[in-house]
C-alpha cells in the first residue's frame, strides 16, 4: 500500500510538471507579453530604455527555459508573483481565496453525494415507485440544465421570489459568522450539488440493481439481519466502486464549476479571482490559479485510485 | 467496408448478404438509429435545432435579429413573440436563433479541430512504436490534467477574446478524449491479419493509417463526434457567460443567459428563451450519439 501510495506521488509531481510547462507555454508563447498587458496601448508611449527596464524586470526577451526555470524556481520556494492589477503577492490573493473554493466544492460534494446515493439507493430499491420517479427527474433536470443555467435561475428565483441577498453584505469567513457563512454557502453548492448529485445517482442506481438480486444478499437477510443493515451495509458496499469512480470523476467537474458558480453568486473564491485576473490580464495570478486548480484535479484522481485499492482489496496489485 | 476486413466490427453485423452492396452498410445504419427511441429524438432535437440555426444565420427569422420595437419592449411571450420581448424591444426568438447558430458554428470548429488532431494523434499513437506512442501518450495525459473549462479559460485568455479563439480553446480541451478512444481500437486493428497482410505487401504507413485503419474507426470516432459537439455547445456557453465569448454584437446564447440575470426577475422569458435552446442543443445531441452508438455496435443495445 505505501509503495503504491509513493508510485502514484511520484506520478503525479512528473504530471504536474508536465503540465506547468502546458500553462506556461500557452500563456507565453502566444502573442502579447507582461508589458502590453499591464500597460495596453499606453505600452507604445514608452521610450525604448523604459521598456528595456521592464522587459528586464518581466524577464522578457530571456530564452524561454529561463523564464521557466525562474516561474518554477520560485513556485517552489511558494514565491508566486505580484498581481500585476493590485500589486499583492499573489501567494496572498490565493490563501485568502482557497479556503472559499474548498469550502464550497466540499458542500456541493456532500450535497451532491447526498442526493445522489439517497435517491439512487431509495430508487434502486422501489423502482417505478414515486421516489424512484422523482430522483429519475432530479437527475434528468441536473444532467441537462448546465450550471450556469441553474445558478442564475436559482439567484433570480431568490432575489426576486423570496428577496433573500445572503451575500449583500459581502462574504462572510465560517469562522466569523458561522450561520451566516452556511447560507452564503448553501446555494452555490446546491447548484453544483445538484448537477454531481444526478451523475452519481445514475451510477449508484444501476450499481445497486445489479447486486440487489444476487445470492449474498439473499443471505444475509436469511440469516436474519435487519433491512437496513442490508442495505445500507452490504447492499451499498457492494455498489461501492461505481459510486466512488462516479464521484471522482464529479469532483473533477466540480473544480470547473466552481470557477462559473463563484463568478454567479459573487464568491470570493478562486474561480472569481481566476476570471477577475483573465479580464485584467493578469499573467501571474491566472498562471498560479490554473496550476492550483490542476494540481487539484491531479490530487482528487490519486485520491479515487487509492481509495479502490482501500475498497476492493482485488485491485491491490 | 472491403471483405478483407472481417475480424473487425463488422462481423456483429447480421449476415444475411445486404451488406456486400456497397453503402449498405450506412443505411443498415441509418435505418437502427431511426428504430432507436432515443436515437430517434435526438435525430428530431438535432434537426429542429440545425434548422433554426441556420435560419437565424441566414435572417430567415420571424424578425430582424436586430430590430428594436420601441413600442414593445419586455413584453411577455404572445402569438406574435413566441419567446417575448428583451429590454430593447427584440424578437427573443429571432434573437435565440442567431445566437444558436453563433454557438452552433463555434462548436463545429472546435470539434472539427479536436476531431482532426486527436484520431490523428491517436491512430499514430495506436499504431508507431514505442517511442512516438510514449510521448503523444504523456501530452495527452497532460493536457487530460487541466479541467478541459479551465484550460479553454487559459487559452482565451492568452489569445483574447474571438470565435476562433474561443472554438480554439475549447477544442484543444476535447483532443485528448479522441486519442484515448481511437488508440486503443488501433492496438488490436495493428496486429489483424489484413493489415499484417498489407504490411507484407509493402504498403506505406499512410496508405495503411488512412485507407485501412481509419474506416474501421469512423464508427467511434462518429459518435464520439455528436458527444463532443454536446459538450462544445456547453462549453461555448458557459465561455461567453463569463464574457470571454465572441466580441459584440455577436451574440452567442451564454452571453444571453449572462445579459438576462439582471432582468429574470421581472421578465423570466429573457432566461428562459436561451436556456431552452442550450438544453435542447445539448440533449439532442446526446441522444443522437447514445442512438448512434448503439446502431453502430448492437452489442451495446442491451444496456
Amino acid at each position: 500500500m505505501l509503495r503504491q501510495i509513493g508510485r502514484r506521488l511520484l506520478t503525479m509531481i512528473v504530471t504536474l510538471f508536465g503540465v506547468s510547462i502546458i500553462i506556461f507555454l500557452i500563456l507565453r508563447l502566444l502573442p502579447g507579453n507582461e508589458v502590453t498587458a499591464s500597460l495596453g496601448v499606453s505600452a507604445g508611449l514608452l521610450s525604448h530604455s523604459q521598456l528595456a527596464a521592464l522587459d528586464r524586470y518581466y524577464g522578457i526577451g530571456k530564452p524561454f527555459y529561463e523564464q521557466y526555470a525562474s516561474w518554477l524556481g520560485s513556485i517552489l520556494t511558494g514565491n508566486l508573483g505580484v498581481s500585476l492589477q493590485s500589486r499583492i503577492a499573489v501567494a496572498s490573493l490565493v490563501g485568502a481565496a482557497l479556503p472559499v473554493t474548498l469550502e464550497l466544492a466540499i458542500a456541493a460534494m456532500i450535497i451532491g453525494e447526498v442526493i445522489g446515493v439517497g435517491f439512487g439507493v431509495l430508487g434502486a430499491l422501489h423502482p417505478a415507485k414515486l421516489v424512484d420517479n422523482l430522483g429519475q427527474g432530479v437527475s434528468v433536470f441536473g444532467l441537462s440544465v448546465p450550471t450556469f443555467i441553474i445558478g442564475t435561475g436559482m439567484v433570480t428565483l431568490l432575489a426576486s421570489v423570496f428577496h433573500y441577498f445572503p451575500s449583500s453584505e459581502g462574504f462572510v469567513s465560517i469562522t466569523a459568522d458561522p450561520w451566516l457563512n452556511i447560507q452564503q454557502i448553501f446555494f452555490p453548492a446546491l447548484t453544483l450539488g445538484l448537477g454531481i448529485g444526478a451523475a452519481i445517482m445514475k451510477s449508484t442506481r444501476t450499481a445497486i440493481l445489479e447486486v440487489v438480486g444476487l445470492n449474498f444478499v439473499r443471505t444475509a437477510r436469511g440469516k436474519g439481519l435487519s433491512r437496513r443493515v442490508v442495505i445500507w451495509k452490504h447492499l451499498l458496499l457492494a455498489a461501492l466502486i461505481p459510486v466512488v469512480t462516479m464521484s471522482g470523476i464529479q469532483l473533477g467537474y466540480l473544480l470547473g464549476g466552481t470557477v462559473v458558480v463563484e463568478d454567479i453568486f459573487v464568491l470570493p473564491g478562486l474561480g472569481r479571482l481566476l476570471i477577475t485576473s483573465i479580464n485584467d490580464r493578469d499573467f501571474a495570478v491566472v498562471q498560479s490559479v490554473t496550476l492550483i486548480y490542476a494540481a487539484g484535479f491531479i490530487a482528487v484522481n490519486m485520491l479515487t485510485d487509492l481509495l479502490y485499492t482501500w475498497i476492493d482489496p482485488r485491485t491491490r496489485a | 467496408m472491403s471483405a478483407l476486413a472481417a475480424g473487425t466490427p463488422v462481423d456483429v453485423l447480421p449476415s444475411d448478404g445486404e451488406l456486400d452492396v456497397p453503402g449498405a452498410r450506412r443505411q443498415w445504419v441509418l435505418r437502427s438509429l431511426w428504430r432507436h427511441p432515443r436515437g430517434r429524438i435526438g435525430c428530431i432535437l438535432v434537426g429542429v435545432v440545425v434548422l433554426a440555426a441556420v435560419a437565424g444565420a441566414t435572417g430567415l427569422t420571424p424578425y430582424s435579429a436586430l430590430y428594436q420595437n420601441t413600442s414593445a419592449v419586455l413584453k411577455a411571450p404572445s402569438l406574435g413573440h413566441p419567446f417575448g420581448t428583451d429590454q430593447f424591444g427584440r424578437d427573443e426568438l429571432s434573437f435565440v436563433m442567431q445566437g444558436l447558430w453563433v454557438t452552433l458554428e463555434i462548436a463545429c470548429i472546435a470539434v472539427a479541430i479536436a476531431g482532426t488532431v486527436g484520431t490523428i494523434a491517436g491512430i499514430v499513437a495506436g499504431y508507431l512504436g514505442r517511442w512516438t506512442s510514449a510521448v503523444i501518450m504523456r501530452v495527452t495525459d497532460m493536457l487530460f490534467a487541466i479541467p478541459a473549462i479551465l484550460l479553454a479559460l487559459a487559452i482565451v485568455t492568452a489569445l483574447g477574446p474571438g470565435w476562433l479563439n474561443s472554438a480554439l480553446a475549447i477544442g484543444v480541451g476535447y483532443i485528448p478524449i479522441f486519442v484515448r478512444i481511437v488508440r486503443g481500437p488501433v492496438l488490436s486493428l495493428r496486429e489483424s491479419a489484413y493489415i499484417r497482410a498489407g504490411r507484407v505487401l509493402g504498403f506505406s504507413p499512410g496508405r495503411l493509417l488512412f485507407r485501412h485503419i481509419l474506416p474501421n474507426v469512423s464508427g467511434i470516432v462518429a459518435v464520439q463526434t455528436t458527444m463532443a459537439l454536446a459538450w462544445s455547445i456547453l462549453a461555448e456557453a458557459a465561455l461567453s457567460f463569463l464574457g470571454l465569448g465572441p466580441p459584440p454584437p455577436t451574440a452567442s446564447l451564454g452571453e444571453m443567459v449572462s445579459q438576462s440575470s439582471s432582468l429574470a426577475a421581472t421578465a423570466w422569458w429573457t432566461l428562459a428563451a436561451p436556456s431552452i435552446a442550450i438544453v435542447v442543443a445539448v440533449i439532442g445531441f446526446n441522444l443522437l450519439g447514445d442512438g448512434l452508438r448503439d446502431a453502430i455496435d448492437p452489442r451495446t443495445q442491451r444496456h
